[in-house]
């Protein structure tokens, strides 16, 4: 069907423009009392068979009570959350970069490589996708394949990952910095490297999941003090570990057999097995005691282990959950945080080599005195200085948190340097992106306005931006 | 207390001309001028011809020739003094010359480039694109603009990640417009496309009582550019309130927006009815313009 006007033009319709339709005989002629108006008139809610609208009879209260008229069905329960929660890693529209590598586990510990952008191979972002290292606040949907930049910072982690793996040595290590610097990416290049060299990845996203009560709690038996075990949140972790460590945990068999979980696990069954024992949430928490007792045995040959957590003030502090006695309980009771604040201060230790490595956040996070203290002390004496007393009269100290934080390696993050400026911005002005000369000029004025090269400010300086 | 030019003696001698005088310039003043240009003197007045410093200021050029061992007990001066260059700039003002030209006389770090305002990132007013800035304004509510330019942001970020849209080809887009695998790459393009597409050419205005017997007389009225895109965006935003959000979160509402311009550039969207139908009502009230009361209260 054509228009009947021209689209782009005021021209003369080709077609005659039907009047407007409102005209119905009860208006055109209200003296009238012919018998159609009169059905019209019954059709009417309100209004009476005379014509007579009842008014008084719908009783409003509140003056600006609004009729909301639900067109539609609203979004099923967790809908929105998985809306708000997407993650889109890659964007058909921008440009392929030429010349862009996929990383490789040499990559990582070369610092010729610093200050390029190497892309992550599909297989480990699969991995890396099983485990929920992306986050949807990142920018990965703006490109074509998940990249990162390789920085001075990224290579020492994984030299020095790669020193614990070959020392059978531990790795305690939290990552600590201002707002948008890229901690969480650190993580995220960490779990890449211990992906690529066959590591077990058990990696904890989000801390916050853990301590902030919205999760299922019981207490275990025979722990004094009493401990908590979470087994929704530990099915959901077991399922994770299977996904993204699939190939590593087929290869490994039981060292013990273990009779105490819901399926029988005999020796010599394969740890993929064990993991796959947990079906539901009652006694995940079990499968994963057992799991992590058998990645710990001696007698196997076992890879290193790399446990990761995101968000790590949530766990230094007291948690939201309430005791039986309704007392609050610190977040170190919880079995989970124990087993990895246990690791972190060095109180257990991983047998077979790996690397305990938590990050800070800086966005919804709650305010925890005694871990900013024990930060401030740790990265003064790496630096040989002296590091500062705790304050006389200051409150909210927390004695088990400092503890745990007292001989862990802090690596502080700060902007990037030019040169690593340079790398990414003409990774972005590649991919189609950054839309404007990648000069000298333009990297300096994005690093300078980003903080001096604080990576998320010069993100938002030159991708989040009006600009074409 | 800083020292006090003494204007008078210089604005005695000063005479009314007709005409500018910069053409006559005085050939001593300009070697002047030059010789301070080359020695680089300070702009400024000396302390010579305030009354009150001028036992000081002899005793200093006293001090001078006896530590100079000159016998004329004068002050040994290069050149004319700070205060009578003053004085000569002072006198070339009068006679209408620029007396502090700055390629003359120099500047300490060099003159700075203005480049032009139009250029975009130089200006602070006019940074961005000048449809993005409209729409973000549109997009403000309670004054909060940093809010509306991080929408804003957002929804540029969902085009440049959208895949391509499908152009009907019953709804066509503006004449020239690139091909659609194009626009995801360039966003505000995308975004002003959509706009200038569905935005109206007039609107409709009722003068009231014109047209006799109390009735209304409507008139098509064209709209100029600005007007068209603010018209254009109300209806898309009056499209997005209503529809219902399936999401929760900050990108929410920037997606809605976003899957609306969509929706325009594929011709799904109901805009394009609106603007249809304010078309046909010009086009049907074109006729009232020759009404004579057009012409008698000259409303056109």
């Amino acid at each position: 069907m054509s228009a009947p006007n021209s689209l782009r033009c005021l021209a003369r319709p080709s077609a005659i423009i039907p009047r407007s339709l409102t005209s119905a005989p009860w208006i055109a002629a209200p003296f009238s009392t012919s018998a159609p108006s009169l059905a019209k008139a019954e059709t009417r809610k309100g209004v009476m068979p005379g014509g007579h609208v009842r008014s008084g009879k719908k009783m409003q209260l509140g003056k600006f009570k609004k009729n909301a008229v639900r067109q539609g069905k609203s979004p099923l329960p967790g809908e929105r959350k998985a809306y708000r929660k997407r993650i889109q890693l890659s964007n058909s529209n921008a440009l392929p970069v030429p010349g862009l590598e996929d990383v490789r586990p040499a990559d990582m510990v070369d610092e010729n490589k610093i200050g390029r952008v190497m892309s992550i191979p599909g297989l480990v972002l699969d991995q890396l996708r099983d485990v929920e290292a992306f986050k949807p606040t990142q920018y990965w949907g703006m490109f074509r394949t998940p990249s990162t930049l390789l920085r001075a910072e990224t290579v020492d982690l994984a030299r020095r990952m790669q020193n614990a793996a070959d020392k059978k040595d531990m790795l305690r290590l939290v990552i600590s910095g201002e707002r948008l610097t890229g901690k969480s990416l650190l993580l995220l290049q960490s779990l890449t490297y211990a992906f690529m060299n066959d590591w077990v990845v058990i990696h904890i996203p989000e801390a916050q999941e853990l301590t902030t009560a919205c999760t299922e709690y019981a207490p275990i038996p025979e722990t004094d003090p009493m401990q908590y075990m979470q087994n929704n949140y530990c099915l959901r972790l077991l399922q994770g570990i299977r996904k993204a460590n699939e190939r590593v945990l087929s290869r490994l068999t039981c060292a013990h057999s273990h009779t105490d979980l819901p399926q029988n696990i005999p020796v010599n069954s394969t740890l993929l097995q064990l993991t796959n024992s947990a079906k539901e949430p009652e006694g995940a928490w079990l499968v994963f005691q057992a799991l992590w007792k058998e990645l710990m045995s001696q007698t196997a040959t076992r890879p290193p282990v790399l446990l990761a957590l995101d968000g790590l003030a949530h766990i230094m502090r007291v948690s939201d959950y309430m005791s039986p006695s309704f007392e609050p309980v610190h977040s170190q009771d919880l079995a989970l945080v124990r087993l990895f604040c246990d690791a972190l201060s060095g109180k257990s230790t991983l047998r077979n080599g790996g690397a305990i490595i938590g990050a800070t956040s800086r966005g919804n996070t709650p305010r925890s005195p005694s871990m900013e203290l024990s930060l401030t002390q740790r990265l003064a004496e790496q630096a040989g200085e002296e590091a500062p007393k705790h304050p006389p009269y200051a409150k909210g100290f927390d004695p088990r948190s400092e503890e745990a934080l007292k001989s862990v390696r802090v690596v502080d993050l700060k902007g990037i340097s030019k040169p690593e400026a340079r790398g990414l911005m003409e990774y972005w002005a590649a991919s189609g992106v950054f839309r404007a000369a990648c000069d000298e000029k333009t990297v300096t004025r994005s690093w300078t306005l980003g903080g001096h090269g604080v990576v998320g400010e010069m993100e938002r300086a030159s991708l989040q931006t009006l600009r074409p | 207390m800083p020292p006090r030019p003494n204007l008078v003696s210089v604005f005695r001698a000063l005479s009314i001309r007709p005409g500018s005088l910069a053409a006559r310039r005085p050939p001593a003043a300009t070697a002047c001028i030059a010789a301070a240009a080359q020695g680089g003197a300070r702009r400024g007045f000396a302390t010579e011809m305030d009354d009150t410093k001028e036992i000081s200021e002899t005793l200093r050029a006293k001090m001078n020739a006896y530590m100079s061992d000159d016998p004329s007990g004068k002050p040994s001066l290069d050149g004319p003094s700070e205060n009578e260059l003053a004085l000569k700039q002072l006198e070339l003002a009068a006679y209408g010359v620029q007396p502090w030209d700055v390629e003359t006389e120099g500047v300490k770090f060099g003159i700075p480039q203005r480049a032009a305002a139009a250029t975009p990132g130089v200006s602070h007013k006019k940074r961005y694109d000048p449809v993005v800035e409209q729409m973000t304004k549109l997009l403000m509510r309670d004054g909060k603009l940093a809010k509306a330019q991080r929408d804003m942001a957002m929804i540029l970020n969902y085009l440049r990640s959208s895949p391509p849209p499908k152009v009907n080809p019953a709804r066509p887009l503006l004449p020239g417009a690139p091909p659609a695998y194009q626009l995801p790459l360039d966003p505000v393009l995308y975004l002003t496309l959509a706009i200038d597409s569905v935005a109206p050419l007039i609107r409709i205005r009722g003068y009231k009582g014109l047209a006799g017997g109390g009735k209304s007389l409507d008139l098509p009225i064209p709209l100029m550019a600005r007007q068209r895109r603010r018209v254009a965006f109300g209806w898309i935003l009056d499209v997005v309130n209503k529809k219902p959000s399936k999401g929760s979160g900050r990108t929410m509402f920037p997606h809605r927006v976003a899957e609306e311009i969509v929706a325009v550039i594929e011709g799904r969207s109901s805009v394009w009815d609106k603007r249809q139908q304010v078309h046909k009502q010009g086009t049907v009230n074109r006729a009232n313009l020759g009404h004579s009361a057009v012409q008698r209260f000259k409303v056109m």
